[in-house]
């Protein structure tokens, strides 16, 4: 278990740290748009076999009025690379043979570091929240940004961070379609 | 008749298997509409039950394009990273827990959001449950708030993916829930 980080310890929650809450990245506007294609790969591969993804007659006379996606769906179209980019996949095997296939790979829309010399990153956890579903044609657009930064103290008495990072995802219309957050330890 | 979760990891894998209760797609599309007065505290969902092979992580990993090695390279898995095997993606795990809620909620509900976090490593060859159980409900702004716990534990009842969610169902003779979805004013 962990702690409200004890006054008598060094404190991670450094007012550059802190500064930090609330910063975010660019709107960015993924690649492609939701089409059917994609949307029969992924719920083929997240093995959901629900007729509003893809009967539109049935879709068309349910409460969603048409052909509906997973929100969680569009969360993987923001990494997508572009394809006017040079392959970054290519690149991360010829700066290191050893490529993990994603270490090297950048990604839209990344946050500014927090600056601290905690580097150790495990997940703390993921959360959902989910408002409309998306519908085939949409553009999708997303925005990152860190929602809250906590400082806890382990077992040891040392001081380390939860970082949550918020990423909000609307269509064209402007309309919130599902809010994702992810927090990471640094030790 | 649904087993509970507890006798479920009693049986063999196999045995496991066998009573999966993932709903075909016409039984979604005549799924009948749970109401928040069905539902009881201790009550217990449907159980998903996946036995994921190389052939599902490598389908998932194209589908939504994570390059990572470790789901299907299984020489750097075992040699660079020292893993026991291939292992499932977190974010398939993920994926699977909006649906389960959806798919509870239809058609006149909502899955409204969810919070777990990723433990375990997970491998091809085990045997892979969703589960859910209702642990509160209260009624708000005209709609049925229900609280649920929620997990994926393997063959072996190792908690793979701790939770928690609330979700939406409408009152028997409450107004629709709104879509899309305005959450109730405290």
């Amino acid at each position: 278990m962990t702690q409200e980080a004890q006054h008598d310890t060094q404190s991670a929650l450094t007012p550059e740290v802190r500064a930090m809450i609330g910063v975010a990245g660019e709107v960015v506007e993924s690649w492609g748009y939701v089409d059917e294609e994609y949307l029969r790969r992924f719920t083929q591969a997240v093995m959901d076999p629900d007729p509003r993804y893809w009967d539109k007659d049935f879709a068309e006379g349910t409460r969603f009025g048409g052909v509906i996606a997973p929100p969680i769906m569009v969360s993987y179209m923001v990494s997508r690379h572009r394809p006017d980019q040079e392959d970054p996949i290519t690149r991360a095997f010829q700066e290191n043979p050893e490529s993990d296939g994603i270490g090297s790979v950048e990604r839209p829309g990344a946050l500014p570091p927090v600056p601290t010399d905690l580097v150790r990153v495990l997940n703390a956890g993921n959360e959902l929240e989910i408002y409309q579903y998306p519908n085939i044609g949409d553009k999708i657009y997303f925005q990152n940004r860190y929602s809250d930064i906590r400082e806890r103290s382990g077992r040891d008495g040392r001081a380390f961070l939860i970082i949550t990072v918020e990423t909000s995802y609307k269509n064209q219309n402007d309309a919130l379609l599902c809010i994702t957050r992810q927090s990471s330890i640094r030790r | 008749m649904s087993v509970k979760l507890e006798a479920l990891l009693q049986m063999a894998p196999g045995e496991i298997l066998a009573h999966n209760e993932r709903p075909t797609g016409e039984q979604l599309r005549h799924k009948k509409q749970t109401y928040f007065e069905d539902v009881a505290v201790g009550d217990e969902l449907p159980k998903y039950i996946y036995s994921p092979t190389p052939t599902h992580l490598f389908r998932w990993s194209a589908a939504i394009e994570n390059f990572h090695r470790i789901h299907y390279d299984l020489d750097f898995g075992l040699n660079h990273d020292r893993n026991p095997s291939l292992l499932v993606h977190g974010s398939w795990k993920q994926s699977v827990v909006p649906q389960y809620l959806k798919d509870w909620t239809l058609p006149g509900g909502w899955p409204w959001k969810a919070r777990f976090e990723h433990r375990a490593m997970l491998v091809p060859g085990d045997v892979l449950i969703m589960w859910g159980t209702v642990t509160g409900k209260q009624e708000k702004g005209g709609m049925g708030l229900v609280d649920l716990e929620i997990g994926m534990k393997t063959q072996d009842g190792i908690e793979s993916m701790p939770g928690a969610a609330t979700v939406v169902l409408p009152l028997r003779d409450g107004p629709p829930i709104p879509y899309p979805f305005v959450p109730p004013q405290d």
